[in-house]
């Protein structure tokens, strides 16, 4: 549970208060409640439709909830008049459109109009320092391109002068150069004591700009808290539907994803591999929907890594270790669930010998084995490797088995693999 | 094109008014009878009417009928640049919210039952112009919000009713018809200083934009934005709907329905001086008001000794110029 405490102390900024939303017989918000602490740099991420960008106008006063309220320094937003909400929350809208041949420096000053007193001019300009876009300030607008616009519009909303910035997915139309000079902007201006609430659909750029990060799934709260512990494999599974790998290098984490594959045929296929002769491999199979087991390998081999991004049961072994007798145990349980065993190019040396002796378990059982022709040039055992296979059928390449199942995949053969 | 800033833009401002001041002593000086440029100024100096034939046409007759021609021009130009704005829609004329056809109905019925002296024509049909803008008006409001879109289609749904009630009048009206047409198509002819007076009744009404310049710039990137950027929009549109249903009114009833000008003007002005509210408030004003008594000119002159309606002209030269300016990689943002 997250308090409303930002760092830089004071109570909760913005109460969201089981608020509730829908559109004519379509829900899109459903009891949301957070609290916003003041310098808090909150993260709103969520699939396409799940209400992100209708929780950030329901924030800024312009659409009414249907139960709920929205309270900004304990005073419910929709009391305050547009004016009075302009000078303490700024909007940046997802789509901005101006065709007409204003300066820049007139788009700017359009955001002051909030604030009744002072200088315009002046703000806009100090507003455009702030952002660094200070020579863009008599160029006509629509001339500029997408990533000076978007700092215009940013620029636009510091005219404004508030303690607020609400983003709607402000960079989805920027490079990555921009969107990561568009965020080190808004990192600046946060550690200068600026409330931040922003939409984003990169959950990387969450990861490394958010503080506090809200994940909502259907107009529901998924999870909400600091970063780290809402951008985890599993929620990230359970609310997008895809597999999330954390990565850590050189200090800073990073997320990637792959599509949660489904086998869909009933035949599983076992791997023996390893040193990365299998993980091609892997994913080949997994999109032709096969079921994929692999084994024995060592952990931190790129196999091994790949099978474990693939989410697929794998016998691992410690990393530069022998195969233990447990695992190779583990690997024959394995094997013993497969229809085909494939032994790839591996080298054999003397620390996975006994994955030869894994895959003549196969051949004893019955099951099709699958082996990649001219296994004596692969052996560095000295010797000592029994390299006797006898009915195990020779590809002259991996290649050659991912052609053959393809084959048999689309011509929907039910079982054709021995 | 560039736009003028700074000094460029001073000229520019200079060169609208000069253009206004040549106007006039063009209108007022040339017709039927012609009177000097000395003479113009002679009659200005002294201020009164005089006895010399010349004298009292520069009083009773031209200088009413330029300077109804400015305030008509300045009206229609302003609301159509208003509308324009706020509407976000650049084919916006004076005409679309319904306003002029109920006007022109009030004077197609003081026209046909012979009430049709002044100043009753005027009175008539700003009454009907002020009763549509009030059916039109409270047809878009729901839930105390202006919707834009059914405010256009409910103001152009009742100018083509109203449109057939007074085809309906036409086909009754049998000699009056000729005076129903001129109407229709706007004129000037035989305008005095009682439509003038009437017609000063709108100088408030123009000054008001003015004051929601600011406001009109914003409503540019659309009335989303301008709601997040604190634009109390309701009441913008409210105010300025009725100040350019007004400014038509007004104009309407004094000269009938003249074309183009609210449509063509604040173009013109915005590809001159860009499209800042303050300045093509200001351009389209003063462009309206010379181009429209310049027309007038025109209308009163081509076929003389008989006069063309107004709004022939205007429509006659506007079409082009429209197209051109549609065209031209100059032309009009939108």
């Amino acid at each position: 549970m997250v308090t409303g405490d930002g760092p830089h102390g004071g109570g909760p900024h913005i109460d969201v208060e089981t608020v509730s939303f829908s559109y004519p017989e379509h829900p899109v918000l459903r009891e949301v409640s957070i609290a916003i602490g003041r310098g808090d740099f909150l993260g709103i991420v969520g699939p396409n439709g799940s209400g992100k960008s209708t929780l950030l106008r329901v924030i800024d006063g312009l659409l009414r909830p249907e139960s709920g309220r929205v309270l900004l320094d304990r005073r419910p937003v929709l009391e305050h008049s547009r004016r009075e909400l302009a000078q303490a929350v700024a909007l940046v809208p997802q789509h901005f459109s101006l065709d007409f041949d204003f300066t820049v420096q007139e788009v700017v000053e359009m955001g002051h109009y909030c604030r009744q007193e002072g200088d315009a001019r002046a703000c806009a300009t100090a507003a455009m320092e702030t952002l660094g876009i200070g020579a863009l300030a008599e160029r006509l607008f629509p001339h500029l391109s997408g990533g000076e616009k978007q700092m215009v519009i940013l620029a636009q909303a510091l005219a404004q002068q508030p303690d607020v910035l609400l983003l709607d997915e402000p960079v989805s139309a920027l490079d990555v150069a921009h969107q990561l000079e568009f965020f080190d902007c808004l990192q600046r201006l946060n550690a200068d004591g600026m409330t931040i609430a922003c939409v984003l659909h990169d959950l990387n750029l969450a990861l490394h700009y958010c503080r506090t990060l809200l994940m909502l799934s259907d107009g529901r709260v998924a999870a909400y808290g600091p970063v780290a512990e809402v951008l985890v494999p599993d929620t990230i599974d359970a609310v997008y539907g895809v597999h999330a790998h954390v990565h850590h290098h050189a200090g800073r984490s990073f997320l990637t994803f792959s599509p949660r594959l489904r086998a869909e045929r009933r035949e599983r296929v076992h791997l023996v591999c390893g040193g990365g002769t299998g993980a091609a491999l892997m994913r080949d199979l997994y999109q032709l929907g096969f079921a994929v087991s692999a084994g024995a390998v060592n952990a931190l081999d790129s196999d091994e890594i790949t099978g474990r991004d693939l989410g697929m049961p794998m016998a691992v072994e410690a990393p530069f270790t022998v195969l233990s007798e447990e695992v190779h145990r583990e690997n024959l349980e394995l094997i013993d669930r497969a229809h085909v065993v494939i032994l790839t190019d591996v080298p054999i040396g003397t620390g996975n010998l006994r994955n030869l002796d894994a895959v003549r378990h196969a051949l004893k059982r019955g099951a099709a084995v699958w082996v990649v022709a001219d296994l004596p040039s692969r052996d560095f055992t000295g010797g000592r490797a029994d390299l006797d296979l006898p009915g195990a059928r020779q590809f002259d390449s991996v290649a050659d088995m991912v052609a053959e199942l393809r084959e048999r995949a689309a011509s929907g053969r039910p079982s054709g693999l021995s | 094109m560039r736009r003028p800033e700074g000094k460029g833009r001073g000229v520019v401002i200079l060169l609208a008014l000069a253009f206004l001041l040549l106007s006039f002593f063009l209108c007022v000086a040339l017709g039927a009878t012609s009177i000097s440029f000395s003479e113009v100024l002679q009659y200005l100096g002294s201020g009164s009417a005089s006895d010399d034939p010349s004298g009292t046409i520069f009083w009773q007759i031209r200088l009413p009928r330029v300077l109804l021609a400015f305030i008509v021009g300045a009206c229609l130009s302003v609301a159509g640049c208003v509308l324009q704005g706020m509407l976000l829609n650049p084919l916006t004329d004076p005409y679309v919210t319904g306003v002029s056809s109920g006007a022109a109905l009030g004077a197609a019925i003081g026209i046909v039952t012979h009430i049709a002296i002044v100043p009753w024509l005027p009175i008539l049909a700003l009454i009907g112009g002020m009763l549509t803008l009030l059916v039109v008006y409270s047809f878009s409001r729901r839930h105390g919000q202006v919707n834009i879109f059914v405010l256009l289609l409910a103001g152009v749904t009742i100018s083509q009713l109203l449109s057939a009630v007074i085809a309906v009048l036409m086909l009754k009206a049998g000699r009056d018809v000729h005076q129903l047409l001129y109407w229709l198509l706007g004129s000037f002819s035989g305008r005095s200083w009682t439509e003038v007076q009437i017609a000063l009744a709108s100088i408030p009404f123009l000054v008001v934009p003015f004051f929601f310049a600011k406001e009109l710039n914003i409503m540019l990137q659309g009335e989303q934005r301008a709601l997040e950027l604190g634009v109390d929009v309701e009441r913008v549109k409210k105010v300025l709907l009725v100040v350019a249903a007004v400014l038509t009114a007004i104009a309407v009833s004094v000269s009938g329905i003249i074309g183009f000008i609210g449509l063509v003007m604040p173009h013109l002005a915005r590809l001159v001086i860009g499209p800042d509210h303050r300045k093509v408030l200001a351009l389209s004003m003063v462009f309206g008001a010379a181009i429209m008594a310049l027309s007038d000119l025109a209308a009163r002159t081509i076929i003389a000794p008989s006069e063309l309606p107004v709004g022939v002209v205007t429509t006659f030269f506007g079409a082009p110029l429209f197209v051109y300016l549609l065209r031209s990689k100059r032309g009009p943002r939108w």
